[in-house]
C-alpha cells in the first residue's frame, strides 16, 4: 500500500516537473517562466522527494523526504521573489500592462520586532537536526539542542514581543495553503499543455496590507506566490507588489490577495492598520 | 520498486532536463538563463530522489538535501548578484 503511494507520488511529481520543464522552454517572458519555475517545480520535486521517502524501509528517511518537501515550499517562493525582483530592477521585465513597482523606493516600511525566545521553534530546529543527522541518538538529540537555544538566542533574543500564533488557524491555513500550491500547479500545468495563448497580460500590481507585522508580510508574500497566477515581487512601504499572469484590473489582484491575507491573519493574529 | 515505472520516470526527468537546457542555452535574458539551470538542478535532485528507490540505494536521498540547498543558494546569490551589477 505504501509502496504504491510512494511510487505514485514519484511518478506524479515526475510529471510537474516535466511540465514544468516544458513551461520554462514554452512561456513567452521572463517572469512568466517564472510562474513555471516556482509552482510546478516545487510542487513536483516535493512529491518526489516524499514518495522517495516513503519507499525507504528506514523512518528517519521518510522523515528526511517530509522535511525536504516542506523546506521547498518555504524556499522556493523566496528565491523566486528575489529572482523576480532582481529581473525588475534590472529591466529584464518588459511588456507590462500595468506597472505599480516604477519609481518606488524598496524599504519594507513594516515594523521589526525583536522575538521572544520560543520553545516551539526550538523543537522544530532539534528535530531537523535529528533528520540531517540520520541518528536518533540521545547525544545527537542533546547537542541539537544546544545548537538550536544558541540559533534561537541569536536571532531571537530571550525579551521581546512575544509572537501571537492561532494554532487552529495555523493549522487552517496549511490546509488551504496546500490547497494553493495544488490549485495554482494544476493552473500553471494546464497552460503549458494547451496551446499557446495570447491572453497573457502581465502586470505588476501594488496591493496595500493591513498587516503591519513582519511574520504575516512574509507568511502572506510566500502564500501569494502560491495562488494561482500570481507572483510575489517585492514587498515595499507595507505595501506588496504582486506579478499578474492574466491581469483584468487592480480591484480584482487586491480582493484576491486580500482573501489570502485573511488566512494568514487567522493563523498570526498581530497588529492591523485599519 | 518497480524498474518499469522507474524507468519511465527517470526519463520524463531526462527529457526535462533537455527542454530546460534549451530555455538556458536560448536565454535570451541571464534571469531566463538562471530559472532555467535552477530547474535543471531541481530536476537532478528529483532524479537522486528516483534512483534512491532503487533497492538499495537509500544513500542518494541525503544528497537531495545538499543539491536542493545549492540550488536554492545559488539562486538567491546570482538574483543578488543581478540586482547589485544592473541597478
Amino acid at each position: 500500500m505504501i509502496d504504491i503511494l510512494g511510487q505514485f507520488l514519484l511518478l506524479v511529481g515526475a510529471i510537474l516537473s516535466a511540465l514544468a520543464a516544458w513551461g520554462i522552454l514554452d512561456f513567452p517572458t521572463p517572469l512568466a517562466r517564472m510562474h513555471a519555475a516556482t509552482k510546478p517545480a516545487s510542487l513536483g520535486l516535493a512529491s518526489m522527494v516524499l514518495g522517495a521517502g516513503l519507499l525507504t524501509d528506514s523512518y528517519g528517511l521518510t522523515a528526511l523526504g517530509a522535511l525536504v518537501a516542506v523546506g521547498l515550499f518555504l524556499t522556493t517562493p523566496i528565491s523566486g521573489h528575489l529572482l523576480g525582483r532582481a529581473a525588475y530592477l534590472a529591466g529584464q521585465a518588459p511588456e507590462l500592462v500595468h506597472d505599480d513597482l516604477a519609481g518606488t523606493t524598496p524599504s519594507p516600511g513594516l515594523t521589526q520586532t525583536r522575538r521572544s525566545f520560543a520553545w516551539w521553534r526550538v523543537a522544530v530546529l532539534t528535530v531537523s537536526w535529528l533528520v540531517l543527522w540520520q541518528d536518533f541518538a540521545l547525544g545527537t538529540a542533546v547537542a541539537g539542542l544546544l545548537v538550536a537555544v544558541g540559533v534561537e538566542l541569536a536571532v531571537a533574543g530571550w525579551a521581546g514581543e512575544r509572537s501571537r500564533i492561532s494554532v487552529l488557524g495555523s493549522l487552517l491555513f496549511a490546509v488551504r495553503y496546500v490547497g494553493l500550491v495544488v490549485r495554482s500547479t494544476a493552473r500553471v500545468a494546464w497552460e503549458v499543455v494547451t496551446p499557446r495563448n495570447e491572453k497573457v497580460r502581465e502586470a505588476i500590481v501594488r496591493v496595500p496590507l493591513r498587516t503591519r507585522s513582519e511574520s504575516a508580510a512574509v507568511l502572506l508574500a510566500n502564500a501569494i506566490t502560491y495562488t494561482p497566477g500570481t507572483l510575489t515581487i517585492d514587498l515595499a512601504e507595507g505595501c506588496l507588489f504582486v506579478h499578474v499572469l492574466h491581469f483584468e484590473d487592480v480591484e480584482t489582484t487586491i480582493a484576491d490577495v486580500r482573501r489570502v491575507e485573511e488566512l494568514v491573519l487567522a493563523a498570526i493574529p498581530g497588529p492591523i492598520d485599519a | 520498486m518497480n524498474d518499469v515505472v522507474l524507468t519511465v520516470i527517470e526519463g520524463l526527468l531526462g527529457i526535462a532536463a533537455l527542454l530546460a537546457t534549451i530555455r538556458a542555452v536560448r536565454g535570451p535574458r541571464l534571469v531566463d538563463r538562471i530559472v532555467a539551470l535552477d530547474a535543471v538542478l531541481l530536476l537532478i535532485a528529483g532524479g537522486l530522489a528516483a534512483e534512491s528507490a532503487r533497492g538499495g540505494r537509500e544513500y542518494l536521498l541525503p544528497i537531495v538535501v545538499v543539491v536542493a540547498l545549492v540550488a536554492f543558494t545559488g539562486t538567491v546569490l546570482v538574483a543578488r548578484f543581478i540586482e547589485w551589477r544592473d541597478t
